[in-house]
Order: C-alpha cells, then sequence, then structure tokens
C-alpha cells in the first residue's frame, strides 16, 4: 500500500527521507488521480527498495501543494535529499513514470 | 472497456463509428459537431448529394451516427495515453479505456501563444473543470477561443477571487458573470520564472496565479505524448495507422486535402484496420 502523506509529517517522510520519494498530488475530485493510483502501486512495488511513493491529497494539505506550486494534478514530484528533483504532470503509464524516475537518479 | 474510442466527430468520426458498429464493435465517440461542415454554406461536390447544406450533411451525419448504439460524449479530450495493451482517455475529468483509437480532430491552424507548452501543467491548463479547485481564492485569466469558454469563465468566477477573460471570438459577452474582467487584446507569451506568471498581450499585460487557454482543439503533441507529426498533421501508414500501434488517425488531421469525402474514406479505412485483431 502506498502511505499517505500530510502538511505535518512531508518533512519526516519525504524531505528527511534516506531514500528518494517520488510523491503523487491527488484529489477525491480528480478522475485522472483515481485512474493513477493504481499505476503508482504498480510503480511502488516495481521500485520496492530504490524510490518510496507516497500520496498527498492537495485539498487537505494545501500548504505543502502551495509550496511546490502544484496547479494540476495529477502530478508526480520526485524528491532526493529533501529536494524536487523531477516533476511530471498528468496520468502516465507505468513504464513511463518508471523510465522518468530512472533517469531523474540516474539509477 | 470500448472496443474503438473515436476523437472528433465531423465526417472522419462519424464515417469510422459506423463502420466500426457494422463490424459489431462496441464504439465510443467524443466531440461536437465539426463547425467546420456546420459553416459550410453548400457542399457542391460530395458524390449523391448535390448542393446539400453544411447544417443539413451535419444532421444527416448526426442522425446516421443515432442508428448505431455507438456512445457519444459531448466532451473535450485533453490527453490520449497509450498503455501497451490498451489505451487511457482523459475526457475532461473523466477517464475512459479503449482498446484502440481513431483520432478524427480535424486541423488547426491557430498558432500557440508562445511558452504554451512549457508551462502547460505550470500555471498554463486547457481544463477549468479539472484544476478549477486548485486556484480556490486566486486570480486567473481565460483566454477564450469558443463559446464554451464563457460558460468556463463563470464557472472559474465561483471560484476564484478575481477572473479576467481575454477573448479571441466575436461571441456576446452579456452573458458573463460581473465578477469577471474582459481584457481586449491578442495574446503573444506567457512569462515566468518557473511557472506562468504573466501573459503578454499586443496591447497590456495580464498578471495571474493561473491561465486557461480554452479552445476546441488542442496541439496533437499535448493531446498524444509520442505521437509523430508533420506540421499540423498526423503521419500515418496506408492504414491510416499512426507511429504508435493501435492508434488511427483520419480526416484532415491525417493531411490535405481538406474534403469531406476523402475524410470519410479515411474514417472507413480507420475504423477497418482498427476492427481487425480485435
Amino acid at each position: 500500500m502506498v502511505m499517505h502523506v500530510t502538511d505535518s509529517n512531508f518533512q519526516n517522510e519525504v524531505l528527511n527521507s534516506d531514500v528518494p520519494v517520488l510523491v503523487d498530488f491527488w484529489a477525491t475530485w480528480c478522475g485522472p488521480c483515481k485512474m493513477l493510483a493504481p499505476v503508482i502501486e504498480e510503480v511502488a512495488q516495481r521500485m520496492e527498495g530504490e524510490v518510496k511513493v507516497v500520496k498527498l491529497d492537495v485539498d487537505e494539505n494545501p500548504v505543502t501543494a502551495s509550496q511546490y506550486g502544484i496547479m494540476s494534478i495529477p502530478t508526480l514530484v520526485l524528491f532526493k535529499d529533501g529536494k524536487p528533483v523531477g516533476k511530471l504532470v498528468g496520468f502516465r503509464p507505468a513504464d513511463q513514470i518508471e523510465s522518468a524516475i530512472r533517469g531523474a537518479l540516474n539509477l | 472497456m470500448y472496443d474503438i474510442a473515436i476523437i472528433g466527430k465531423g465526417p472522419a468520426g462519424i464515417s469510422a463509428a459506423i463502420n466500426a458498429y457494422a463490424r459489431n464493435k462496441k464504439v465510443i465517440i467524443f466531440g461536437q459537431d465539426s463547425k467546420k461542415i456546420l459553416w459550410a454554406p453548400s457542399i457542391p461536390n460530395y458524390a449523391g448529394l448535390p448542393d446539400i447544406t453544411g447544417t443539413e450533411f451535419m444532421e444527416r451525419l448526426n442522425d446516421h451516427l443515432n442508428k448505431t448504439d455507438a456512445v457519444v460524449v459531448n466532451k473535450n479530450v485533453l490527453a490520449v495515453y497509450s498503455m501497451g495493451t490498451h489505451f487511457s482517455i482523459q475526457a475532461e475529468t473523466e477517464m475512459y479505456e479503449a482498446k484502440k483509437v481513431i483520432l478524427a480532430t480535424g486541423v488547426d491552424f491557430k498558432k500557440t501563444i508562445e511558452n504554451e507548452d512549457k508551462f502547460l501543467g505550470s500555471g498554463v491548463s486547457y481544463c477549468a473543470t479539472c484544476d478549477a479547485p486548485l486556484y480556490k481564492g486566486k486570480t486567473v485569466a481565460v483566454i477564450g477561443y469558443n463559446h464554451e469558454s464563457i460558460e468556463e469563465a463563470n464557472f472559474l468566477a465561483t471560484v476564484c477571487s478575481k477572473v479576467y477573460f481575454v477573448p479571441q471570438i466575436k461571441e456576446d459577452l452579456s452573458k458573463l458573470n460581473e465578477k469577471v474582467e474582459v481584457v481586449n487584446g491578442k495574446p503573444l507569451k506567457f512569462e515566468g520564472a518557473f511557472s506562468a506568471e504573466k501573459l503578454v498581450l499586443d496591447n497590456t499585460e495580464i498578471k495571474a496565479d493561473g491561465f486557461f487557454v480554452l479552445k476546441d482543439s488542442y496541439p496533437l503533441t499535448s493531446l498524444v505524448p509520442g505521437l509523430e507529426v508533420d506540421g499540423p498533421h498526423v503521419k500515418v501508414d496506408k492504414n491510416m495507422e499512426t507511429n504508435i500501434k493501435g492508434l488511427y488517425a483520419a480526416g484532415d488531421v491525417a493531411g490535405k486535402p481538406y474534403q469531406i469525402a476523402k475524410a470519410v474514406g479515411e474514417g472507413q479505412i480507420a475504423a477497418l484496420n482498427a476492427c481487425e485483431n480485435l
């Protein structure tokens, strides 16, 4: 299961993480976000141990969403050592997400 | 899961739907009536229908489509993603799945605004319904290229603190919400550091948190990531298949001549080829 993060634990779970973290910024009213949910689960399974995958509801956690300039959802942001290193906007198949992550992390 | 999804409801799209239905396929077709057809005062060269008007022709096409059990969805398709075994189609806020897709969007020569593609998803949006909640209490601008953009601007006015409307159409704007401020001018480019912050027009500038570019069709490369194009056209082979397996194109979007008979023929070729191996 992909973990849900919030404004209050974002620092601990994402920014202070030892492994890179992929954050799925989503909302309950967003159709493409619902389609992306199983895809994100698949990416999490495929990349277990290499990348941590979490979800953040932009309605419940506006501070973090606004801090990272989320202006369209779904948006995926990859964090490494507390900094955003890559961003994908819109629904994508698992292969594309995985290859974007591998590209950004030189894996 | 549909067998075939058709993007566009002009002669090519409707011809594809009729032919796919004849082969017993489960069909979904997206779009509104072709404006190019509706505006044609007369169609002098369509074999068998001399002097039919555009409006009459569109009516006939719709009557024929209604005789099939194709599902008609009056929504703008924002993106088509190849998932390997099938396609995911985003129509505004809804997602649909189909085994094969036929693009029959028509051709659009309108130039995009400079940096529109660069800032897409970063302050530039093609869908008010999708992204409006992210701009709650903020300032946005709508660059409206179609009639629907007036309604979308009114919708945004219920969510955002300030809405600018930059009309690129000759429409009656009296139905605009009084909170919406009309700015007349020609949009030239978006500017900003990491996201679009400003729209430069030929006579003024608009600063906003978000910009909604609302039109009937979107750049092919943003509609289908990875699609091979040649200028405003999609590259196709003799089966009307594109470089993406299972994705076909027909009608004006597949190239010249921009003629109804050619569009109808290509819609048929695309549909019959798409029906194979389904």
